[in-house]
């Protein structure tokens, strides 16, 4: 952004100077340092240690360390960000100098991040989520928990704020909002769902062929163990990040209908999430959980969720686990007057069991007033509900099978990357729904351009 | 879902009453069977140098494979740029494309969040441009290749203007 577009920002309130460029917490080039010095002992391994001795091998960190501690020192001191009208600007780099103004109303969702060795300091990590960026731009790390929790205060006023009431409610932060407990998650129902996973059930079976594999080998040797503990660690590994990533998983809607997440054992996670930023809501029901009625809720926001990222970013819990009741009560929260209760959805056609010969009955796709909804799979239940306000756009594609069949599948894109897809609808029906939904989609945005 | 008013009749024609559709430049057809061809030339020259190298029947027949595939192809390719249309409606453009697999895109003027309009050298070279159209989503394909430079300009100022009188934010 340059001097040129300044005059396209709403005046600033009499009395808000232009502030001074501010730091981050002194003591971030030490938190950083020591993760980046994790990094390096890891990759040095036992083996060099091995190979040169206890010596050298505390010689060599020690100079890496200094040498890290020096560059975090000095990259600290670039660092700087500040709030300038609807801006946030950040610069930061120590060769290339970057600055970068990243304009507030295009703000999609505020995390702040407690790694573990920033809630033994009181920091926090403050990261802004955008539309289209690749990954989470901008984080800020580190700053006080006060400070952070302030900055993300004001950022999301500011963010709010449109352009045509420029001169409502401004800058001081207020105090932490009141806010209303919608859900939380019991962490008993957490570790139970967690187990009731296919990774869990595949740990015994997995066990009982190691242990089978080395008596009839008749050694139970070092490589034999150590190849038991890795191989069930990898496995394992998955639930168990879940449960420490979802641990205390609490859900709170504050005065201003904004929704407040906070998750997390080892590192505490807390999002703020404006109601109007979600693209779309995703019900799964997966096989094992059947017997318990659970059901597990996500979110998508246009930040969150890059397909080339991991999975365990693309998109953002909504509920962990919890059931049904609750999954009703949520959706109820996130996109009001959609009760996941009456959402009436059609099959394909009969003939469409060419292509699906078992699940056909569990596809189905569906109109309802204010989203439209698609369910999908046999053993994993999915739901997908997409608000029309949020369609971006709407695309039918036919492949040569569905052409013989006169099939025709609808998808409906959102910003977050995932399509909602009604799979073979009849061809004359798959146009009505295309129709349709380009004519609701329209109707949802309404006529005022400026109310996003 | 309510049941439709008239059955629509082709895969390609949804609504053909109150869809006017417009089809690409037949000078594309010319710029795909060139770049086809150059294909095609570059990697039987490359059989051939094989050939003189390790003399073998086997040569022979990869490039009569070659050969057979280019010029299938090339009627593919005939006809694939006859199917692509597009269409503008009051609130939205229409994009279809594709023989096989047949697609249709539906992208509301007011979702765009920029138009690109490129040109290759070959492209330049036949007086064609291409404009595609991004919205935020990952999925939204609107792309029409083969337009006039003014046809091309034209779509692309008429969007833009259409997208800055329906902006917003997602």
């Amino acid at each position: 952004m340059t001097a040129a577009d300044a005059p396209l920002h709403p005046p600033e309130p009499v009395g808000t100077e232009p502030e001074p460029r501010k730091r981050l917490h002194p003591l971030s080039p030490v938190l950083h340092g020591a993760k980046s010095l994790a990094v390096i002992v890891a990759a040095l391994s036992w083996q060099t240690l091995s190979q040169v001795g206890l010596q050298r091998f505390v010689l060599v960190v020690i100079v890496m360390a200094a040498g890290v501690v020096v560059f975090s020192v000095v990259s600290w001191l670039n660092t700087g960000y500040s709030v300038v009208g609807r801006e946030l600007r950040i610069s930061d780099g120590l060769l290339w100098r970057r600055h970068r103004a990243i304009p507030l109303e295009r703000l999609q969702a505020v995390e702040l991040r407690r790694p573990l060795l920033a809630q033994l300091t009181g920091l926090a990590e403050l990261r802004l989520e955008v539309v289209g960026g690749a990954k989470t731009e901008a984080p800020l790390a580190y700053l006080t928990v006060r400070d952070a929790a302030a900055l993300r205060e004001r950022l999301l006023t500011l963010a709010g704020r449109t352009r045509d009431n420029p001169a409502a409610t401004a800058a001081p932060p207020s105090a932490p909002a009141l806010e209303r407990q919608l859900v939380r998650v019991d962490n008993r129902d957490l570790v139970i769902s967690q187990l009731l996973t296919p990774q869990a059930f595949f740990l015994p079976v997995g066990l009982a062929f190691v242990i089978v594999q080395s008596v009839l080998q008749g050694a139970w040797g070092f490589i034999g163990i150590a190849s038991t503990i890795t191989a069930m660690a990898g496995v394992l590994l998955q639930p168990a990040r879940r449960v420490l990533q979802d641990w205390d998983f609490r859900l709170a809607r504050d005065l201003d209908g904004r929704l407040r997440v906070r998750y997390g054992l080892l590192e505490r996670r807390s999002q703020i999430v404006p109601l109007h930023r979600v693209q779309s809501v995703t019900v799964t029901w997966p096989l094992l959980w059947r017997p318990k009625r659970w059901l597990h809720l996500r979110l998508d926001i246009a930040g969150f969720a890059n397909p080339q990222s991991r999975e365990g970013r693309r998109s953002d819990r909504l509920l962990p686990v919890g059931d049904l009741p609750t999954g009703r009560g949520l959706v109820w929260e996130v996109l009001p007057g959609v009760d996941l209760l009456a959402l009436p959805t059609y099959p394909p056609p009969p003939r469409a069991r060419w292509l699906h010969p078992v699940a056909l009955r569990y596809l189905g796709a569906g109109l309802s007033p204010d989203v439209f909804v698609t369910r999908k799979g046999l053993l994993t239940r999915e739901m997908s509900l997409v608000p029309y306000a949020r369609l971006q756009s709407v695309r039918v594609v036919q492949g040569p099978l569905q052409r013989l069949l006169r099939l025709a599948t609808v998808y409906a894109d959102t910003a977050g990357g995932r399509s909602a897809a009604a799979h073979d609808r009849d061809l004359a029906d798959a146009w009505v729904l295309a129709d349709q939904l380009a004519v609701r989609a329209r109707l949802a945005r309404g006529p005022a351009p400026a109310a996003p | 879902m309510s049941e439709p008013a008239a059955p629509a009749a082709d895969a390609l024609e949804p609504w053909p009453d109150t869809v006017q559709w417009r089809s690409v430049s037949p000078k594309l057809i010319t710029v795909e069977l060139i770049s086809r061809t150059v294909l095609t030339v570059v990697v039987l020259v490359g059989l051939l140098i094989g050939r003189l190298f390790a003399p073998h029947p086997l040569w022979y027949a990869g490039m009569a494979l070659i050969v057979v595939s280019g010029i299938w192809r090339a009627i593919v390719t005939v006809r694939a740029v006859k199917a692509w249309g597009y269409a503008e409606r009051d609130n939205d453009l229409l994009v279809r494309h594709g023989l096989v697999i047949r697609r249709l895109s539906i992208v509301p003027y007011a979702r765009m969040q920029y138009v690109d309009v490129t040109a290759g050298p070959l492209e330049r070279a036949f007086h064609l441009a291409t404009v595609q159209l991004h919205t935020a989503a990952a999925g939204s394909d609107a792309r029409i290749p083969g337009l006039p430079p003014d046809e091309a300009a034209r779509l692309r100022d008429r969007l833009t203007a259409l997208g800055e009188d329906r902006a917003e934010g997602l």
